[in-house]
């Protein structure tokens, strides 16, 4: 086994290398993600706002469950859509088992119900007289609705980037409806497992480093919109 | 502006009962609120002031009510698109949102008028009739109570609005914000609002009140009237619509 300052090194000169094998599974990665994010955050983020603002029967029992269902494991949801897509499966015809559209069918159901909890939680903290001021000023409501999300931006901001980080680190789901091909589904999680499990710790240290960087960056950033929300 | 309305008939409302976990806790028989006309509504703690306020803003259903509005006849769902449209509740500590003062004033503006050009000369115009110019581009939320309540009612004036409903505006602020407050309300009255005023201070706003109500036990009451013309609570077109 070579040695981790061995391999330490072999990764940064495979991230500033250009590895084109390394950076398109960090492509795969961030596009995979990114669009998981932007199909379940809309509709995740008014389904919060429904539970947070509107009074009706089952509304707790799905805010329990919304709850619930953050903690289900990665490889559950990922035997869920495998399931599901597979040949014998309801979907099977869709024939969509092994793409990067079923790997981000499978990082939508894992990030929507944090997605939904986060974003309840900002939205049920706001005072309710920002709804009422937009109404009475003659807002429509879905221009309230809109204006109450605005206040708690930075809330719902903080909820996305929970979720993208979830998603973007996840490997059960991506294994198992992704296939791990190199070049079409192979992601940074994936690849790590696949390269750690070679013995080749050079691309999971530097695949690694691309994650840790992202979670720093992305932190960093919301602490700079926060803190500038603030100081406004 | 675009969302002027004709402020020349009043907002009836008839047998307006409310009732709280079983308690009834508003039964009203009738509420007029007249154009050009400032109504001080009195009450404990408790009275129903504020749930009889929110149900004429269109906030809060009542179990049951009657509301003429220019004398049509609606159902509450109807009654409740046109409190909302015509009538603005001004909280007892009013909300301003995340942005500048202008942005603030402007909010309103948007829903009725279409051109940017003009929602900020008229933003414009309001913060130089309440000496607010300075402050446009603050934050609102770095405001303080007096500047925040006078924002709030700049905001409101420049919707021109049929019906203000003021929940104890003058209780958080100090005299000299009392003051200027008060003035404000009594060019929102000559604008040709219909007002009615929550509170404990009846004195300061002496000078702009023309009616006295007393809200007890959730029945309302005449306390006095400086109104040359009477009681106008008692005078007005019979209401034509019942709710829920």
């Amino acid at each position: 086994m070579e040695s981790l300052s061995g391999a330490s090194r072999e990764a940064f000169y495979l991230l500033l290398s250009g590895d084109p094998e390394l950076w398109t599974v960090v492509g795969i990665s961030f596009s995979v993600s990114l669009r998981a994010i932007l199909i379940a955050a809309p509709l995740a983020i008014v389904v919060a706002f429904v539970l947070a603002h509107a009074r009706f029967p089952g509304r707790r029992p799905m805010l329990s469950a919304f709850n619930a269902l953050q903690a289900v494991p990665a490889v559950v949801v990922g035997l869920t859509v495998y399931l599901l897509l597979s040949r014998s499966g309801p979907f099977g015809n869709l024939r969509l088992l092994f793409t990067q559209n079923a790997m981000i069918l499978g990082q939508v159901l894992l990030c929507f119900p944090l997605l939904v909890a986060l974003s309840h939680a900002a939205l049920q903290a706001l005072d309710r007289r920002a709804w009422e001021t937009a109404r009475t000023l003659g807002a429509p409501p879905w221009r309230a609705m809109l204006t109450t999300m605005h206040e708690v931006r930075f809330g719902l901001l903080a909820a996305l980037i929970a979720g993208f980080g979830r998603i973007i680190a996840e490997v059960g789901s991506s294994l198992m409806v992704g296939g791990n091909i190199l070049g079409a589904t192979r992601n940074i999680p994936t690849a790590i497992a696949l390269e750690t499990s070679k013995g080749e710790y050079a691309q999971g240290i530097a695949l690694g480093a691309v994650l840790l960087a992202l979670a720093l960056a992305l932190n960093m950033a919301l602490g700079m919109v926060q803190g500038r929300g603030e100081m406004a | 502006m675009s969302n002027l309305l004709a402020i020349d008939t009043p907002v009836v409302l008839e047998g307006v009962r409310k009732q709280f976990a079983g308690r009834t806790v508003l039964d009203v028989s009738r509420f007029v609120i007249a154009p050009s006309c400032c109504t001080f509504l009195a009450g404990d703690n408790g009275a129903g002031k504020t749930t009889l306020l929110r149900i004429a803003a269109g906030l809060d259903a009542p179990d049951q009510a009657a509301v003429t509005i220019d004398g049509c006849c609606r159902d509450w769902a109807a009654a409740q698109k046109q409190l909302q449209g015509n009538v603005i509740y001004f909280h007892q500590v009013p909300y301003l949102f995340d942005s500048t003062v202008a942005d603030n004033i402007a909010y309103g503006l948007r829903f009725a008028m279409r051109s940017r050009a003009a929602i900020r000369q008229r933003v414009d115009a309001a913060l130089d009739w309440a000496g607010l110019g300075h402050l446009a581009e603050r934050n609102a939320r770095q405001l303080s109570g007096g500047e925040r309540q006078r924002v709030a009612l700049v905001r409101a004036w420049v919707l021109a609005p049929r019906v203000l409903l003021l929940d104890e505006p003058l209780s958080a602020i100090d005299a000299h914000a009392r003051a200027q407050t008060v003035d404000l309300i009594r060019r929102l009255k000559h604008d040709g609002a219909g007002l009615v005023i929550t509170g404990h201070q009846a004195e300061a706003l002496m000078p702009v009140v023309d009616e006295r109500l007393h809200l007890q036990h959730g029945e309302l009451s005449q306390a006095d009237t400086t109104h040359a013309a009477g009681s106008r609570h008692q005078r007005g077109a019979p209401p034509l619509v019942l709710v829920n």
